[in-house]
């Protein structure tokens, strides 16, 4: 079995990302490990492949195996209403309906269930690997996964261009508070109290945007240390031999590799058995196999795994089972 | 006339040469700083000018902190009114 704590399954949609996910999991359940498997899907099917219900908070499934759904709408309200709350202090309250109205529209505003979304996934990798042992992402299909992996970088960036001129404003305050050196002390002054009142509630303010933009920062940082370290941190991608996972797959796989993001292995899920019989199948076969040829040479580096097209619909913990049997682990 | 009066009379004629002294200097600097700050300030309202703001979300929590220096800036901004609906500060 592979080390890295944190483990996230991307791909196409439909080509049982879900599946493969909730098996992994089974399996290092079964293996005695401590397994947290989160859906960041905002259409969720963790619950029905469990066939259990399962919501925005963390339960247990059985001894050792816990499940979450991310819900990011739950969390840009909760996020919207704290800022609410300290933008009320500063209005009148016969405004407080306005301001009401437009956090309201920010709700819908695009990103925000994002920036919500990573932040709950950021919190998680940051936290969740000193309670687990494996953290198993199941995520969204491919571009919304790779979006939200290269985020934490984009949103460091940009917390560090801010924090650059917060921290230069505040040299620029420190020289001009060394060319006033007696500016309200010493000489008599009789507003000397109530300026420094004001100005030490400023520096509070100053202070707090300072602390509310490093916290983020160092947030981000710690995530796309975890996200790039090799050792710590495994990205599989699914597919099915067939053209267009095929080519979704090879974008994906070169998208991240320029984000030095470490791809582990690829699973290539619902191949026909050879036991299959019917000229049908057999012709679904033969064209398998020239796909499957075209995933060798393309992905030739990296660790593929094999799963067959099943008879039944994998349903339950039960269901499961049978797709644990082809894991290569 | 003591010798205390004459400290203090020093003194203030200190601090008033010094802070004469340093005018020039002090203006550019808060000139700078100002700058710095408006800069600031534009990152973080930055849709109001219609630029696309990828940490939107983050910056919503810094308005509350920065709204004291908000009417200046607009103004400062060649915005007469503030171009905030859910903040009128004049």
């Amino acid at each position: 079995m592979f080390t890295q704590k944190v483990v996230f399954i991307g791909g196409k949609g439909g080509v049982g990302k879900t599946t493969i996910a909730s098996a992994l999991a089974l399996r290092c359940q079964q293996a005695g490990e401590r397994v947290l498997i989160v859906s960041t899907d905002p259409a969720h099917s963790l619950a029905d492949a469990f066939a259990q219900p399962i919501g925005d908070t963390i339960i247990t499934l059985m001894p050792g195996l816990d499940a979450l759904e991310i819900d990011p709408d739950r969390e840009v309200v909760a996020h919207i209403e704290r800022v609410t709350q300290s933008m009320k202090k500063f209005t009148r309250p016969d405004m407080f309906a306005e301001i009401e109205r437009q956090m309201r529209l920010t709700q819908q505003s695009p990103g925000a269930q994002e920036a919500a979304l990573l932040e709950r996934i950021a919190t998680l990798i940051d936290e969740a690997p000193q309670q687990y042992d494996r953290v198993i992402f199941d995520t969204a299909p491919t571009g919304h996964t790779l979006r939200l992996l290269t985020l934490p970088e984009a949103m460091a960036a940009w917390t560090q261009g801010l924090l650059r001129h917060d921290s230069q404003a505040k040299q620029l305050q420190g020289v001009l508070d060394h060319l006033t050196p007696k500016a309200g002390k010493d000489i008599s002054n009789p507003f000397s109290d109530a300026r420094e009142h004001q100005l030490s509630n400023v520096d509070q303010r100053a202070a707090d945007i300072t602390t509310a933009l490093l916290k983020r920062q160092r947030l981000f940082h710690r995530t796309r240390h975890i996200l790039t370290a090799h050792e710590q941190t495994a990205l599989f991608f699914v597919l099915t031999p067939e053209k267009l996972p095929i080519l979704e797959t090879v974008r994906a796989v070169n998208a991240l590799r320029k984000e030095s993001l470490p791809i582990h292995g690829l699973f290539i899920n619902r191949n026909l058995p050879q036991h299959a019989d019917g000229e049908f199948l057999a012709q679904r076969r033969a064209q398998e196999r020239v796909y499957r040829g075209e995933i060798e040479t393309q992905f030739a580096e990296l660790q593929r795994h094999y799963i067959p097209l099943l008879p039944t619909d994998i349903n339950g913990i039960h269901g499961l089972q049978s797709v644990i049997a082809h894991l290569p682990w | 006339m003591n010798i205390k009066a004459i400290r203090s009379w020093f003194a203030q004629a200190n601090a008033y040469a010094t802070e004469v002294y340093n005018a020039p200097y002090r203006a550019a600097i808060a000139r700078a700083k100002r700058d710095e700050d408006d800069l600031f300030m534009l990152l973080v309202f930055s849709e109001l000018m219609g630029v696309p703001n990828p940490a939107s979300y983050y910056t919503l929590e810094l308005q509350p902190l920065l709204l004291e220096r908000f009417h200046e800036w607009h103004q400062r901004m060649g915005i007469e009114h503030s171009p905030l609906d859910h903040f009128r500060c004049c």
